[in-house]
């Protein structure tokens, strides 16, 4: 009813001046003396005070309306005694609704909203006490990771360098041993040379030839590693033409097994020598090759590991290498942080959600969000991405993983890492 | 998360419907039929115009008070068909033909017309053996049967109105025993080689009975392996229809086609079948979801409408052209003509001609068969927010949190899908929607409401409610063998509730209740979708035609299914509440008189401009055909929109009668904030300026519900000789005072909008500037431009203070827009009540005003002085367009006697601004300009 109000309005204007300056904070009062006139804030109009809060928009600024919902873009000042004082849209005055919660913006709704700002302030209070201790606790915690990270990135550096050294030491091994390689097969090749010649004379007689062979030469043929006595390794690397089955010669039976003449010897003994030198020496190589490329590919391993960005003080070294799990309901999510995201499924399936990509934060806070990126395609769609809030707390943990958009993965990271004294201003909720 | 799920989903639908992986761009044309690919159309399609099989027995006449029955015989088969003539009440004239002596009962639908429409005395005035004329009232207007040919005309004074049959394409398959009764199907050969003999035998026969020729696809027929059995053989119906003098014809929704109907000549007819069409194509005549087999037919002199009443498939060709007209009339010269066939698969030829003469009589034609618009609840009217899907409870509660943030009003969030375990319809997902009531309370104590979807195929899961009950009670959709039919949807394996049977309707109601569908509250309302019935591994995504709803086939009852459903839906709701509250129910398929359950929208849209455009002559059709609350999912279903085309969309969509953002699952998210704070801006000042309207909106429907007349108008409705309206639809009105041309092109820089009326004026909503009638108007648009004019002579109501949601603006004073014609004068209503009961209706619980203006005073008089409803609402601000500087302005009240006005007035724009008037909304006041 609109005439009730209208009579509320006088009695209570003809009491108290407040009345007129419903909706403003104290630092605005000064726009608002009682005179005869009012100037609009924005200075586009001068209209009688009584016109102040009459509910009808006469400012294009809407200043002249601060306590009611009659202009369009005005705001409401809630005092909120016992608790904080913030502006609502005016469109919230007299709506229903309770929003301030001194309930100041239901002065003619039907809506009896209950006066809540000392226990919000009581609550808030103490949420933020304890938000606080933890903040504190956590930056104390991030000092311990930031040094963790500082030893753990000498280390790193150290073992950058040791490998370093072995690779180099890698190298002249390997420059060394192609020659050795080079030479020994330059060798086969030429005694090859001569056996071909010799061969084709003596073709038809080569089965007794062998079979004729000296026992010497077939000890030199056995005697791979020329040290004068045969191991059963050696006879074992020549004799596997002649094991049965599965079954593997004792030391003792190679032996003996090795000095019987056997079918397994062919060539002229100078050439078989020449050969297994050269296989040798190729063997070694290989060997000394893949050693190289393993310790190759740690060291570009770490450098990229080390090139990523830790953060202005490396307080997220401590990451490396760290996975961090979650389960949402029948999904197991998965963080690795600066490598991936994954999700596994009930039934085993596992998802990329995203490939570590880059930090992500707004420019002021950039270590606050990092994104992963390129995980599997969706059908009909691009491939699947996470964005990974990080927020202050005691423990380093994965809190929550979503899908609020298909294949768009939000997760939030708690981590003392998280924490900044500038939370300690901030009142840690930044909602609040 | 719901990926592996989906993408099993999609890739059994993929594999259903052998669409492609990945490059899907458009419809997959193949998974629907032509009309060749469907037999009976084909069938009738040979069957070429000329001289009608079909005489009119005139002995066997009979003329009751208000019917006439005749005789029809078809000169080569011997079968008589039974005519049936009424003259109806508001110049209708029906026409029913059936066999006289069926083999069995052929399908005759109930539930679509209100009433037993009533009728009017006919009178023989002539007859001969030439044949009959009958007196349709009027002085003048008759309709001549002629006897042979059979033929019909309708004559007012000398003009010809319309002549049915006179193209000889009346086909009526009668039903007919099986020849091959042993059951086995003679080959191919034999069977040619038996129609051989046939035709000869016919040539020697001559006046004898004809025997029937068996045609392919009469009594089996298959799609793309899908075998319809076709156990009552062929049964198709087809009736001609001329109209001299007509170059324009509207109507037959829904097809994504401009809203000028065109000539099918050379290509398919349109087609009525309701389909679940997977990113459909525009302009074309494929079927979509909903069809309401109406037409409607304009000149600058008359307004007709046809109305078929007809559930099969059904297929509508069109031809116009220029002929020379002979017999009754002057016979000068050449005239257009428009001629409209239409086939049928099964049932009885029922039509109903609406005369007209005037578009608003041939609406409250139509109304006075099918009924009119739902009224609303009001919050309905207002923004709707919905996507595939809100994840979860959290999700729902950011999502409101969004809007307040950014200060964007909305009344109902929506939950897709998803929400549901495991797509059972009435549960919640466990994990994720843990406490529905808390959410719905937590919107309620926001003032703002949910839908959830409700979807008409249930899960077949022993240990799923719904399904248990509807199985043992018998309640579903049997194939054709007796047997539940089974097709796959959302939840796999699903059973089709058979809706039309009013049992089955009566007891899904009951499920609405809170105490049922557990979790539901008061501000829950519901979206039924997938109601065509969509069926993933069905015949053309649709059920059998030879499944049984009861006694019939699934042929013949097909385009009622989703009717039914929205029927049984908003009944639900009604009963919930004890029948107190309006229902709030949005259906995808429709048919003739689904405008009094609730909303419709346009389907599967795609996020692209040429959808944007097409939004308004597919609502447009809706409109005229009955149904008034229509959208189109803001920003396309498919596809992801730019921000241009959002933003544009969002600018049209408030301004169409249903305004909801809708996104398909694979899409990013797309909440109006996600766009940086201009387009943020630019979205939050058209939901707003759909808020301030909604007044308007609201008062549009109350009218429609009252009258019939479609809330979102074609112009030509309003100005029906002025030619060049016929073919906009581009632009439109929103009742009769609002012309919206909303920008639809990328990059725009201008409209050209027609403002019709010669000697009217029109005044830009934003800038108030004023412009004349009848010329095209360019306009310089920028991306805040929304070109929207009142008319002048107009008064509209808004409620200029926006809030959160449109209940939290109930009690909101109102600003009157006084438009001035150029004679000074401008009129107008206002309507309130309570926005959500049916207590206008029971207890007369409104407000209905008029407004009007004349000689320098505004008044508010009482339209309806025997109701009452108490008002908070007042008004705050008088804004006159095209004004004159006053000297003083004075107010009288009834009861509140008189007071001086204060006023600002623009000597450039002619803006008179009245600051204040407060006076109450309800009661009688005038404003005196001196």
């Amino acid at each position: 009813m609109h005439c009730p109000i209208l009579i509320a309005v006088v009695i209570w204007s003809s009491c108290v001046d407040s009345q007129k300056i419903r909706g403003i904070s104290l630092s605005y009062k000064r726009f608002y003396r009682e005179r005869k006139s009012f100037l609009c804030i924005d200075g586009s109009k001068l209209i009688p005070f009584d016109q102040v809060n009459d509910d009808y928009c006469d400012c294009a600024d809407g200043s002249d309306e601060p306590g009611t919902a009659a202009c369009p873009d005005g705001r409401f000042y809630c005092t909120n005694l016992g608790y904080r004082p913030h502006y609502i849209p005016s469109s919230r005055v007299n709506d229903a609704i309770c929003d301030c919660c001194d309930a100041s913006d239901e002065y003619n709704s039907h809506t009896a909203c209950q006066n809540t700002c000392r226990n919000l302030g009581q609550r808030e209070r103490a949420e933020v006490k304890s938000q606080m201790r933890a903040l504190d606790q956590g930056l104390r915690l991030k000092q311990q990771l930031i040094e963790e990270g500082v030893l753990t990135w000498r280390d790193k550096q150290a073992q950058l360098r040791d490998l370093q050294r072995v690779l180099d030491d890698l190298q002249t091994q390997l420059d060394d041993l192609r020659k050795e390689d080079a030479r020994r097969k330059k060798e086969v090749d030429a005694l090859r040379e001569l056996e071909i010649g010799a061969l084709e004379t003596e073709e038809n007689s080569h089965r007794s030839h062998i079979m004729n062979e000296s026992p010497v030469s077939i000890f030199y043929e056995l005697d791979s590693n020329r040290d004068g006595r045969l191991s059963a390794k050696e006879v074992r690397a020549k004799l596997t033409d002649i094991q049965d089955g599965e079954r593997v010669l004792s030391e003792d039976e190679a032996v003996i097994r090795g000095r019987v003449p056997g079918r397994l010897v062919k060539g002229e003994p100078v050439l078989k020598a020449a050969v297994s030198a050269a296989e040798k020496a190729a063997a070694e190589l290989k060997k000394v090759e893949d050693a190289y490329e393993t310790v190759y590919m740690e060291i570009r391993d770490l450098r990229e590991k080390l090139a990523t960005d830790y953060g202005p003080e490396r307080e997220f070294l401590f990451l490396y290498n760290q996975c961090f799990q979650l389960k949402v309901h029948e999904y197991f999510y998965e963080l690795c942080p600066f490598n991936q995201v994954t999700q596994t499924s009930a039934s085993g399936a596992e998802v990329s959600l995203g490939k570590w990509g880059s930090w992500a934060g707004s420019p002021q806070h950039r270590y606050s969000q990092m994104k992963y990126e390129n995980g599997e395609p969706c059908w009909q769609g691009p491939t699947r991405n996470t964005v990974v809030t990080l927020t202050c707390g005691t423990e380093t943990a994965l809190r929550s993983v979503k899908e609020p958009g298909k294949c768009q993965y939000v997760a939030e990271f708690q981590t003392p890492v998280a924490c900044r004294p500038a939370l300690r201003q901030q009142g840690v909720h930044s909602e609040l | 998360d719901i990926i592996p799920f989906f993408h099993r989903m999609y890739l059994q639908l993929t594999l259903v419907l052998s669409i492609s992986l990945g490059i899907i761009q458009a419809v997959d044309r193949s998974n629907f039929k032509t009309c060749e690919q469907s037999a009976f159309c084909s069938r009738q399609r040979a069957l070429r115009p000329g001289q009608s099989s079909y005489r009119a027995l005139l002995d066997t006449l009979e003329l009751s008070d208000s019917r006439l029955t005749l005789q029809l015989l078809n000169n080569n088969n011997k079968v008589r068909l039974l005519l049936e003539l009424y003259r109806l009440q508001g110049n209708i004239t029906r026409v029913k033909i059936n066999e006289l002596k069926p083999i069995k009962p052929r399908y005759e639908v109930p539930d679509v017309l209100i009433t037993d429409p009533p009728t009017e005395p006919m009178s023989v005035v002539a007859q001969d053996e030439r044949g009959v004329v009958l007196s349709l009232g009027g002085v003048d207007r008759r309709l001549y049967v002629n006897a042979q040919p059979f033929r019909l005309d309708i004559m007012e004074g000398p003009k010809l109105v319309l002549s049915i049959n006179s193209r000889g394409l009346l086909a009526f398959e009668q039903l007919r025993m099986r020849k091959d009764t042993n059951d086995q199907k003679d080959t191919e050969e034999a069977g040619k080689k038996e129609d051989t003999e046939k035709i000869e035998d016919k040539a020697s026969e001559g006046e004898e009975q004809e025997m029937e020729v068996d045609q392919p696809g009469m009594w089996e027929e298959t799609f793309k392996s899908h075998v319809d059995s076709k156990p009552n053989g062929p049964s198709s119906i087809s009736l001609d229809f001329s109209l001299p003098g007509v170059e324009h014809v509207y109507g037959i929704p829904e097809h994504a086609d401009s809203l000028r109907l065109k000539n099918t000549d050379g290509g398919d007819p349109y087609r009525l079948y309701n389909l679940d069409v997977f990113q459909y194509e525009l302009f074309n005549p494929m079927a979509l979801y909903g069809a309401v087999p109406v037409l409607l037919s304009h000149n600058t002199h008359r307004t007709t409408g046809l109305f078929w009443l007809n559930a099969a498939e059904t297929w509508v060709d069109i031809s116009s052209g220029q002929v020379g007209l002979c017999g009754r009339t002057d016979g000068s010269g050449e005239v257009p003509q428009t001629d409209v066939r239409w086939i049928s698969e099964s049932g009885i030829i029922d039509v109903f001609i609406m005369l007209g003469p005037r578009p608003a009589d041939v609406f409250s034609q139509y109304a006075s068969l099918t009924g009119t618009q739902a009224f609303p609840p009001l919050s309905s009217l207002a923004y709707h927010q919905s996507r595939w899907n809100y994840n979860d409870q959290e999700d729902v509660a950011a999502v409101d949190r969004g809007f307040d943030e950014h200060d964007i009003p909305y009344d109902f969030i929506w939950l897709d899908i998803e929400h549901t375990d495991g797509k059972r319809y009435f549960t919640w997902d466990k994990n994720n929607f843990p406490q529905p009531k808390d959410m719905l309370q937590g919107l309620m104590d926001k003032r703002r409401k949910m839908v959830t979807i409700v979807d008409p195929h249930i899960k077949v899961d022993s240990s799923y409610k719904i399904h248990s009950e509807i199985r043992s009670r018998g309640y579903y959709v049997k194939n054709k063998d007796g047997g539940d039919y089974e097709g796959w949807c959302w939840p796999g394996n699903a059973g089709y509730p058979d809706f039309t049977n009013p049992e089955m309707r009566t007891w899904w109601a009951s499920m609405f209740a809170y105490d049922q569908y557990e979790g539901s509250m008061e501000n829950l309302y519901t979206w039924n979708d997938m109601n065509e019935p969509s069926v993933f591994n069905g015949p053309e995504v649709t059920m059998l035609k030879d499944a049984l709803h009861g006694p019939w086939e699934h042929r013949d009852v097909h385009n009622l299914y989703g009717l039914y459903v929205q029927m049984a839906t908003a009944e639900g709701q009604i009963r919930r509440s004890g029948g107190l509250e309006r229902p709030f129910v949005l259906s995808r398929s429709f048919f003739a008189g689904s405008q009094r359950y609730g909303a419709v929208w346009t389907g599967d849209n795609s996020a692209e401009w040429g959808h944007l455009k097409m939004s308004i002559p597919m609502c447009l059709s809706l409109g005229l055909v009955g149904i008034s609350f229509c959208g189109a999912d803001v920003g396309g279903f498919f596809k992801t929109p730019g921000t241009e085309l959002l933003v544009r969309w969002y600018q049209a969509g408030a301004y169409q009668p249903f305004f909801r953002a809708h996104a398909h699952l694979d899409t990013p998210r797309r909440e109006p904030w996600l766009f940086g704070p201009d387009n943020t801006a630019l979205i939050r000042e058209a939901v707003r300026q759909r808020y301030a309207l909604l007044p308007y909106w609201y008062l549009q429907f109350y009218q429609a519900h009252r009258t019939g007349q479609p809330v979102m108008r074609p112009l030509w409705v309003e100005y029906p000789e002025d030619v060049t309206t016929f073919t906009i639809d581009d632009g439109y009105l929103i009742g009769r005072d609002l012309l919206v041309h909303p920008v639809t092109d990328e990059g725009s820089r201008g409209v050209t909008v027609y403002l019709p009326g010669n000697g009217e004026v029109w005044y830009d909503v934003h800038t108030f500037q004023r412009h004349d009638g009848a010329l095209h108007l360019h306009i310089p648009v920028t991306m805040s431009t929304i070109p929207v004019f009142q008319r002048g002579g107009s008064i509209i109501c808004r409620k200029n203070r926006i809030r959160r949601s449109s209940s939290c603006m109930e009690n909101d004073p109102f600003t009157l827009y006084v438009a001035l014609d150029p004679q000074g004068n401008a009129e107008g209503e206002l309507y309130v009540d309570d926005g959500h009961t049916f207590k206008h209706e029971t207890d007369r619980q409104f407000i209905h005003r008029r407004l009007r203006f004349t000689s320098n005073t505004l008044s508010s008089s009482d339209l309806s002085p025997d109701s009452q409803f108490p008002t908070a609402s007042w008004v705050e601000k008088v804004v006159i367009l095209g004004a004159q500087e006053p000297k003083a302005v004075t107010l009288t009240s009834s009861g509140g006697g008189e007071s001086s006005v204060e006023f600002e007035f623009d000597p450039v724009t002619l803006v008179l601004t009245l600051r204040k008037p407060d006076v109450n909304a309800g009661v009688d006041w005038t404003l005196q300009l001196q």
